[in-house]
């Protein structure tokens, strides 16, 4: 149970800048994940935490105490390692128990502690076993057995479920969120499947080239994200992008882009909320307007006279692609491709001209120069 | 269809006929290179009646062990007639200290620079690499200085401390490239856990290296045991090592040339050699692919 300060941390390989300055406040009982690409310094954060690299600036703390210079194996804190690092030549239950075997816990005391770990994971039969002997997913228990018998302030985990396959993956999660509920320690995990990152995060950071993009709880990363970067990586098909014009139409602020209906190549215009007063400055100018595909459906007349500001215009269909639950249509919008969602039931045939809708409370502007979220 | 037919026995017969090539040439090159150990193993057993008048490469009358028992304790070595006994046990009391040693030293050594990477480890393995390099004659002079200001010269301990400075580059090697394949996680998890360096080492990287050491034992154990040059070079009558003492048996003549006697010290001076390749062979094999076939 702890609250984890990092502040303006940095750290360079030599030359080479990977962290130019991360700021993150954690709450007890929190659980951050740390989403990025390949390459964009969360594992060497990861590490940082867990004191297994320098800090080159800046400061971390755990309830307050500051960290830089204290011993990873006194910070009070534990890791899972995507490799699962089970040491190969002890047996399970000596594995999960080696933590506790350091610190000079009796022997019965340790035994207990193992098995009580083991338990919780389903790991009670495999104790006599060496990691050798064991299948992936088992390892993968083991590895997080080992970290939850020492009772740590903060669990670390570095991608622990990217080895395996997809359906144990899915498992694994599920499991994992049900121990963070159980025990409501705080915990840190690094992955770059956005998936995960979603279902497992009370707050996502988002990283690239070591700077943290956007800081926020997942729903407010996917609705709301800070800027392209951000709006592309998360969600599954991607936002869909659209460059367009803010125009004022009879008294309303929208956007306005070109696109292909009955034969005809002509302008649509889609009204923005009413609050969006501030965007008079951007009259006349170029944006990208971000709208995810589920926010692009078929023509609903029934919805179309509810309360949220939906918007409809017609468009050519170019391809269809069935998933089961929907069928993604793809559509061109301002010379861009656009995915939309469509109700199986209501697409129309590729070449046709059919009716859309767009939410417009679900959409976001941004600055096509700097493309921070407008 | 036929033409596949022709074509598949057709390659059945080329097949057959490259077998027998294989085949032939490995059993001329197992000939030459058993041959000589024939001929030193017939030998060691005739008389010298039957060594005078008989063949090279007949095989003795009946087996008579006459020069073994000769050679080993009666033979004279210089002035001395003890047989190669007592310099046998010279160099048993000079390898295994110097193979256990240099193994454990190169072990840590190898950890260290691997799982422990300080500023510079890059540098100071490339000079220890260089040590391989250095051939013996060059260090003769100042080693011998060494030993004379340590106060070992002529003396077991001596030639250990040679050995074990002479074999650290070898064994760091070997165990700096078997860790380099161990993850480096495993170290971190157990930094983590709360193991120190020489914990880490001890229950976990130890227990990893049965291989490498076998590997090590093997080429440290011929290397000391094989050893002439520094033997020579830094120990004389008594303490000198079973190879220099070979030497001097073959060449002190006093009459006849009594061949089945130094055949037979010999195969005793070899003995050692082969049997730790026999014993550990296999081990030696899988450690060298160790780190190919692990992936
Ligand atoms: N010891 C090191 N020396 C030099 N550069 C390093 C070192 N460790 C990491 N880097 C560099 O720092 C950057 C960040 O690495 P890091 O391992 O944190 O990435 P990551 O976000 O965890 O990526 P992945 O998803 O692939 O694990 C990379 O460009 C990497 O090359
Ligand atoms: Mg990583």
């Amino acid at each position: 149970m702890a609250s984890l300060n990092i502040r303006n941390v940095k750290k360079a390989f030599g030359p080479m800048e990977v962290l130019k300055g991360i700021d993150l406040d954690l709450d007890d009982g929190e659980f951050l994940v740390l989403l990025g690409p390949s390459g964009c310094g969360k594992s060497t954060l990861l590490n940082m935490i867990a004191g297994l690299d320098s800090i080159t600036s800046g400061e971390i703390t755990i309830d307050e105490r500051v960290l830089n210079n204290v011993h990873p194996k006194d910070r009070d804190i534990a890791m899972v390692f995507q490799s699962y690092a089970l040491y190969p030549n002890m047996t399970v239950g000596r594995n999960i128990g080696f933590g506790l075997e350091m610190r000079k816990v009796a022997k019965a005391e340790r035994d207990q502690k193992v098995q009580d770990a083991a338990r919780m994971l389903q790991i009670d039969h495999l104790l006599d076993r060496k990691p050798a002997q064991l299948s992936g997913g088992q390892r993968q228990r083991v590895a997080m057995g080992r970290a939850l018998v020492r009772d740590p302030k903060i669990f670390l985990f570095d991608e622990p479920l990217s080895n395996l396959d997809a359906k144990l993956r899915v498992e694994m999660r599920t499991e994992i969120k049900k121990l963070h509920q159980r025990l409501g320690t705080t915990m840190v995990y690094v992955t770059h499947d956005q998936i995960e990152a979603m279902t497992l995060a009370s707050r996502i950071a988002i990283m690239k080239d070591g700077i943290v993009q956007q800081f926020a709880p997942p729903q407010e990363v996917y609705e709301k994200p800070a800027n392209m970067y951000v709006a592309g990586f998360v969600g599954a098909p991607a936002m869909n992008f659209i460059p367009a014009t803010l125009v004022a139409e009879n008294g309303k602020l929208g956007v306005s882009m070109q696109r292909t209906a009955k034969g005809n190549r002509s302008d649509v215009f889609l009204a923005l909320n009413d609050e969006r007063k501030e965007l008079a400055d951007w009259v006349g100018r170029e944006l990208v307007l971000g709208i995810r595909p589920e926010s692009v459906t078929h023509k609903s007349e029934a919805e179309l006279n509810g309360t949220r500001n939906l918007q409809h215009f017609d468009c050519q269909v170019d391809v269809l692609e069935p998933t089961g639950a929907d069928t993604l249509t793809y559509i061109e919008l301002g010379g861009r491709e656009v995915i939309a969602r469509v109700n199986p039931h209501n697409t129309s045939n590729p070449g046709e001209t059919m009716d859309f809708m767009v939410d417009m409370d679900k959409a976001s502007l941004f600055d096509p120069k700097t493309e921070q979220r407008i | 269809m036929a033409d596949s037919i022709a074509f598949t026995s057709d390659r059945t017969l080329w097949h057959r006929i490259g077998r027998i090539g294989i085949y032939t040439l490995l059993a001329v090159f197992a000939f030459y290179y058993i041959m000589p150990l024939i001929v030193i193993v017939s030998t060691s057993m005739k008389d010298l009646d039957e060594i005078r008048t008989g063949h090279l490469l007949s095989l003795p009358a009946q087996i008579n062990l006459d020069a073994w028992t000769f050679a080993w304790s009666e033979a004279c070595i210089g002035v001395t007639c003890t047989g190669l006994k007592p310099y046998f046990w010279n160099s048993l009391a000079m390898a295994v200290p110097a193979v256990l040693i240099s193994i454990m030293l190169g072990a840590i050594t190898g950890y260290a620079l691997t799982k422990f990477r300080f500023r510079g480890a890059n540098v100071i393995f490339a000079m220890i690499l260089f040590g391989c390099f250095i051939p013996f004659q060059v260090i003769l002079l100042p080693m011998a200085t060494s030993l004379g200001y340590l106060g070992v010269a002529n003396t077991i301990p001596g030639l250990v401390l040679v050995h074990v400075v002479y074999g650290l580059p070898f064994t760091t090697l070997f165990f700096r490239n078997y860790y380099v394949n161990i993850p480096d996680d495993l170290v971190k998890a157990a930094t983590i856990d709360g193991a120190g360096f020489f914990t880490i080492f001890w229950k976990i990287m130890l227990p990893l290296s049965l291989p490498i050491i076998v590997v090590t034992i093997i080429w440290q154990f011929t290397q000391i045991w094989n050893d002439f040059l520094f033997g020579a070079s830094f120990t004389s009558g008594g303490n000198q090592p079973v190879t220099v003492a070979l030497n001097n048996l073959v060449n002190t003549t006093t009459g006849v040339k009594r061949y089945n006697v130094d055949m037979a010290a010999a195969l005793m001076t070899a003995a050692p050699t082969l049997l730790v390749y026999i014993f550990a062979g296999r081990y030696f094999v899988r450690g060298l692919t160790a780190g190919a076939v692990k992936g």
